[in-house]
């Protein structure tokens, strides 16, 4: 009866990649839409006045974007444009990833504690609501004014912490929320079953509530990863920290007049972050869903 | 098994009270002076209908909730202590599995939390599926299996820490006819090779009458023990519910149920 098994598991596996072959035939269907789309209303613009100025200052050809990729960044430089941007996406990647497993840490931490004593949820609960009320991007300056004064011993506090720590908090909220439902989630047959065994607190929590939680936590992970990407990339720019893609964003974009298609190779490296945050988050789902039908891979 | 079982009732309820919601506008009395003994390997069924207090009965007993008066012990030794020494085996309706485990590890359950050994416990799980009939699907996911394999798994997961009493919830209830009779034979075979003492908890007369020693009729508001219905069936077989005695028992149980045979012939009862 080995036999059935394995092969039913391996059949489910590759449905799964099937399916993921067919996503990303679909995504490269959306990348050709888009090019074909910018380069559609450029030709038309060409002909008829258009409410949007499709020069090649402000629309460049895709073919200029792929070109500016093997462009010096300054003339005379060693460094491609294309090199820049993937440096600086990775540094930002790096923040991003730091951001999202504190806040990811932190979120869990806070739903468990919230689960087991029903005190902290009434009490935490709504200053987890509140505190996504303050605008935390507007405030970036604030903190990073605060972070510079902040000495912890050996590790000096640079802005990139102040970046990592927005991206964290932004992450923070929809995972610890989600993680709370998932661990409210067992079934109260479920729990009586785990009380006749005699089950302790910490079983229960690694038994029962950790496995049911994770077709809630699945879904949080993504919201949590989109915003800790996008915290680093807007918190990089009005901070203004260096060495990642939001401030390459803003620098790009200041040599529009004379290299208009490079902003654009900043733009596809912030478009790269994103991927990247979702490619790990679609690994985690993965992973974590191995064992679950496929209906509770919402 | 042994010098517990044998000085002590398998199970003994004295003047349980169960009430929800005590002193508030919306207080239930679930249960009202409940009294129940029963012997070491005794099969009791519980009936009634629906919110006569049955599953509440049967959580009190387990230490699922708590009692409001009256007491419960288990071979002697408290609900509670009862639940923490491992003395009974539960099964709901549900049939309760975790998806994110096998079949096989669904019934290590148990033996996991108590810390068993892996290849201990394994063991255990296998023995027991061998005794559902469910070896071959050892390795299986609980989703990929029928309603009534699930209820086995259960079942065999009820069994995993080989407790002296079993608690069932309307196990079978939501299985067809011919299943829920092989299971019913099953369950039977399973009591018989494993002398544990159990509840069961249904909604069927024939069900009650076919596995029962003893019937326990209960009524609602506020729920209490009516009528207890003794059956003599001896050795069940494929022709037991064709017999003069098993009519005659569900007959008792109906009339029971509609609580008529105090009045009308109380010693009838007392025949079976
Ligand atoms: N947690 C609870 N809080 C308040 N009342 C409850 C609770 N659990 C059960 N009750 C009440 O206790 C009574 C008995 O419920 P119980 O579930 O034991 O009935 P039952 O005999 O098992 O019914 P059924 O046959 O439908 O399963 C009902 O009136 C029900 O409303
Ligand atoms: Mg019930």
């Amino acid at each position: 009866m080995r036999e059935p098994v394995s092969g039913k598991q391996r059949g489910a596996t590759r449905t799964r990649v099937q399916r993921g072959v067919i996503s990303i035939l679909w995504a490269l269907a959306g990348v050709a839409l888009v090019v074909f789309m910018w380069e559609a209303v450029k030709f038309v613009g060409s002909f008829i006045d258009l409410p949007l100025n499709t020069s090649d200052t402000s629309m460049p050809h895709v073919w200029t974007m792929v070109d500016a990729f093997s462009n010096p960044v300054v003339r005379g430089s060693d460094t491609t444009v294309l090199q820049a941007v993937v440096s600086a996406t990775l540094t930002s990647l790096k923040i991003a990833l730091g951001g999202f497993a504190i806040g990811v840490t932190f979120g869990i931490i806070l739903a468990v504690i919230m689960q087991r004593f029903a005190f902290f949820e009434r009490g935490l609960l709504p200053f987890v609501i509140a505190s996504q009320t303050v605008p935390l991007i507007a405030l970036a300056p604030l903190i990073v004014g605060l972070g510079n004064r902040i000495s912890l011993g050996p590790i000096e506090w640079t802005t990139t912490y102040s970046v990592m720590f927005i991206a964290a908090y932004l992450a923070f909220f929809p995972l610890s929320v989600g993680a709370l439902r998932g661990l409210q989630a067992p079934s109260a047959t479920s729990l009586e079953l785990m009380r006749s065994y005699a089950a302790r607190p910490n079983q229960m929590l690694w038994k029962l509530r950790f496995p049911s939680s994770v077709p809630y936590l699945v879904p949080a992970l993504k919201v949590s990863a989109a915003a800790a990407v996008v915290g680093t990339v807007v918190a990089e720019i009005s901070t203004g920290v260096k060495g990642g893609v939001g401030r390459l964003l803003i620098e790009y974009a200041r040599e529009t007049t004379s290299q208009p298609a490079k902003v654009y190779v900043a733009v596809f490296g912030a478009i790269a972050l994103g991927l990247a945050a979702a490619a790990l988050v679609s690994a985690l789902d993965l992973y974590l869903t191995r064992n679950l039908p496929k209906e509770s891979q919402a | 098994m042994s010098s517990v079982q044998t000085s002590h009732q398998a199970v003994d309820v004295q003047g349980l009270w169960k009430i929800f919601n005590e002193g508030s506008n919306n207080e239930v009395t679930a249960l009202s002076d409940i009294n129940l003994s029963i012997k070491p390997g005794e099969f009791i069924s519980l009936i009634g209908p629906s919110g006569c207090g049955k599953s509440t009965l049967l959580r009190v007993i387990g230490d699922l909730t708590d009692a409001t008066r009256g007491e419960v012990f288990i071979a002697g030794e408290t609900a509670h202590i009862a639940r923490e020494k491992q003395l009974y085996g539960i099964a709901f309706q549900q049939a309760a599995l975790f998806d994110w485990r096998t079949v096989r590890r669904n019934v290590e359950l148990p033996l996991e939390l108590q810390g068993l050994g892996k290849k201990e416990r394994r063991e255990r799980a296998l023995e027991l599926l061998e005794l559902v009939q469910l070896s071959d699907f050892a390795e299986h996911r609980p989703w990929e299996l029928s309603g009534g394999m699930q209820q086995r798994v259960a079942i065999a997961r009820s069994l995993a820490v080989d407790p002296p009493l079993l608690l069932m919830d309307e196990p079978f209830g939501a299985l067809d006819e011919m299943t829920r009779e092989r299971m019913q034979n099953e369950l039977l075979r399973i009591c018989q090779e494993t002398g544990k003492t159990i509840i069961f908890v249904t909604h069927s007369i024939p069900e009650a009458v076919y596995l029962s020693d003893r019937v326990v009729v209960m009524s609602p508001r506020p729920g209490r023990i009516t009528h207890t219905v003794p059956i003599e069936l001896g050795e069940r077989n494929e022709d037991t519910r064709e017999t003069d005695t098993f009519y005659a028992g569900v007959t008792a149980v109906r009339e029971a149920l509609r609580g008529r045979s105090t009045s009308a012939s109380p010693s009838r009862i007392e025949e079976f």
